[in-house]
């Protein structure tokens, strides 16, 4: 009885795995699947999901337009909701749904987990939002990343700092006490060894380093430290929570350094400035993915980007995240429908011949497949908060606003 | 001197927080032996039911006490009642890892239905900051202090002064002789882990107009409260108390001497010196009997 139940079961799933298979096959005609693979669920959804939105505009304007070598996108959705079911879903797009590509998928951890099994299974993976050091210097030949990464948060942070904020100072960079602060993961860790590195190339003097864990509830003797070296300058890295509560201990203890340069996600958002109070964070810079208050002619395309998330999401861009996103898949969809084919090798053939200046798309960011398959035109942007809003400061040509110093 | 003032005064702020989420801690800990993995949880909801309150009502945070302290008093009874007790004669292990999985639930209902956002209770004049002369700390802090002495020693006297405390200290000594006394063993259990959880929800309402709840929140203060409940020796809360506050002035040194890198290196260094030389704890007394049950 029981080995019939089982051989009964067995026959039946093979049956039904045998129609799935050829409805996909036949409804693979002149449509081209890909796979988005983000965290849509879970801690990191918010924000995941943000980045998706930028890929699926992508895609619409992509399809609008004609699609890739004339057939149309279908994007098939993967939730990563941790490193696991990255892998999981990663596998179930490759060998079920027989995806052509895998974007993603905005968290650093996941993207190195997932894209582990595309490379071994030959699929081509583009990380589009996930800013780790280890995303592409993995030697994986099949995984590329069009963002900015960790390397340029501080290469934009030390050069705003050098060539910006301390001529408005008025002071010599070299003269300024510089304290570098950042959450105790990989993310802030690698931030902050790059920073390192390009403050010591400038000849800069760092007084202090310190890392504390994400979760900590209490800075003040961060804070503390801070003041009794005098420090000048205090470049953070972090997450929310922790932006949060330095930027508020800072305060509250009367700390009143020259600048605050804060890195990536915490500094960017909108509800920190809130938490923290619109009085507090005015003037605090930050280093980030490109968001929108950025001069248009720097970044064309802006615009109808933001109308056309208005139009499609019923709500404001929440983040930088989408236009990022949006910005390297546009291009690489670009550049895949002047290719010759949906072959792994066709479709890394046609990413690297993708050659787009910097300030030609609607993040301001160039493309180019440099070395370790990483865009070598990405940079992140200077911004600083200004009468409640974040406003592009550095470069130049992006800028939208001067700087403010408090002298 | 100055440096040296600060210090105290912010180790002695930060302990007197970590005793009041660890508090009702202890107390499950010690007389339903039970350990209450979900103890953050019931915080982060605490807070979350903070925020909620005193945005949609507009009435200052300490208010929503009123509401909040009863409603997880009953929520414990309820975890107590229906979770817990059920699983009494089941080996330890699966209480728990009933109260570990009660955790992952609570967080991920949380994420559920508000995503993983942070939400800021509004602060109502409770980061106003005090100048000491030698230091200065926020309105909300001393209130925490305050909040924190009167409620070890509120807990203290309901514990030592009044029938259902000795009631409930019997049922921690020995729980079969408390029964054959003619104590209601399951209803003390109920009504301890409801008093454990109020406590937090005290604790959830004080914290929350310092700092933003999401869904994770309960995870950044539960561990710590851990090793100040083993310290302070479990079920001891005048214990719990002095070990919240050492640990608050260990957090404050270290994180400004040795680098806030270390300070986990430090506490969780004092703990295992603890567990090796003192495992009842630095003011629990050896209670022979307490394991009998």
């Amino acid at each position: 009885m029981k080995y019939n139940h089982k051989f009964r079961r067995t026959v039946i799933s093979s049956v039904v795995a045998t129609a799935l298979l050829g409805g996909v096959s036949a409804s693979a005609f002149a449509e081209v699947k890909f796979g988005a693979l983000y965290p849509l669920s879970g801690g990191l959804a918010l924000l995941g999901e943000e980045s998706y939105r930028g890929l699926e505009l992508a895609v619409e304007q992509i399809n609008a337009n004609g699609g890739v070598q004339g057939e149309t996108v279908v994007l098939e959705i993967g939730d990563a909701v941790d490193n696991n079911q990255a892998i999981g879903e990663a596998r179930r797009l490759i060998s079920r749904e027989d995806v052509k590509a895998i974007f993603g998928t905005f968290a650093s951890s996941r993207s190195i987990a997932a894209s582990q099994v595309a490379e071994m299974s030959k699929v081509p993976y583009f990380e589009l939002g996930a800013v780790a050091d280890d995303v592409t210097e993995r030697g994986l030949s099949y995984v590329f990343r069009t963002n900015p990464t960790a390397y340029h948060m501080a290469e934009t942070i030390i050069d705003m700092l050098v060539d910006g904020i301390a001529p408005e100072l008025g002071v010599d960079p070299t003269e300024l006490r510089i304290g570098i602060i950042h959450e105790d993961s990989n993310y802030g860790s690698s931030v902050a060894k790059h920073q390192r590195a390009f403050a010591e190339e400038k000849g800069l003097n760092i007084v202090m380093e310190e890392h504390y864990p994400a979760s900590s509830v209490d800075m003040s003797s961060i804070v503390l430290s801070l003041q009794d070296k005098d420090v000048d300058v205090v470049l953070q890295t972090s997450y929310q929570d922790d932006s949060v509560l330095f930027l508020r201990q800072a305060n509250e203890r009367d700390y009143r350094p020259k600048a605050i340069i804060g890195g990536g996600g915490g500094y960017s958002m909108t509800p920190t400035a809130e938490a923290v109070g619109h009085d507090v964070i005015d003037g605090v810079y930050d280093a980030d993915f490109t968001q929108y208050n950025i001069n248009p002619e720097f970044a064309p395309g802006i615009e109808d980007f933001v109308a056309s998330y208005e139009e499609k999401y019923n709500e404001s861009p929440r983040s930088g995240h989408s236009l990022i996103n949006y910005t390297g898949a546009l291009g690489l969809l670009r550049a895949i429908d002047a290719g010759s084919g949906f072959s792994a090798d066709e479709i890394k053939e046609a990413v690297l011949a993708m050659d787009v200046p910097v300030g030609e798309t609607a993040a301001g960011i160039g493309l180019k497949i440099g070395e370790n398959n990483q865009n070598e035109r990405a940079s992140m942007m200077g911004m600083q908060w200004q009468d409640g809003e974040l406003v592009t400061v550095y470069p130049e040509e992006a800028s939208v606003a001067d700087m403010r110093t408090s002298q | 001197m100055e440096l040296i003032f600060s210090l105290i005064v912010n180790g002695l702020m930060l302990g007197s927080l970590y005793a009041m989420v660890s508090v009702g801690l202890t107390l499950i800990f010690g007389i339903t032996k039970v350990i209450n993995f979900a103890h953050g949880e019931f915080m982060m909801i605490g807070m979350m039911l903070t925020y909620i309150i005193t945005t949609y009502l507009g009435i200052h945070p300490y208010l929503t006490l009123v509401f909040i302290v009863p409603l997880l008093f009953v929520l414990g009874i309820l975890v107590q009642k229906y979770l817990i007790e059920p699983l009494r004669n089941s080996d330890e292990h699966v209480q728990i890892f009933a109260t570990v999985g009660l955790s992952i639930a609570m967080i991920n209902l949380v994420l559920m239905i508000a995503g993983s956002d942070n939400f800021n209770t509004p602060s109502s004049g409770m980061r106003h900051t005090l100048d000491l002369g030698l230091a200065t700390v926020l309105t909300g802090q001393v209130v925490i202090m305050l909040c924190s002495i009167f409620m070890v020693g509120g807990l203290h006297l309901f514990l030592t002064r009044t029938q259902m405390g000795r009631a409930i200290r019997a049922t921690a000594q020995n729980r079969n002789a408390a029964q054959l006394m003619g104590i209601n063993v399951s209803r003390i259990n109920m009504v301890t882990f409801g008093i454990g959880i109020a406590c937090v929800g005290i604790a959830a309402v004080l914290l929350s107009p310092l700092y933003p709840v999401n869904a994770q929140t309960g995870q950044s203060f539960v561990l710590i409260a851990f090793v100040i409940v083993v310290m302070g020796g479990l079920g001891s809360i005048t214990g719990a108390f002095f070990a919240a506050l050492i640990i608050g002035l260990v957090d404050s040194f270290t994180g400004f001497y040795l680098g806030s890198s270390l300070k986990g290196v430090a506490v969780f260094g004092i703990f295992l010196m603890i567990l090796i030389f003192r495992p009842s704890g630095l003011f629990g007394k050896a209670r022979k009997l307490a394991h009998v049950s």
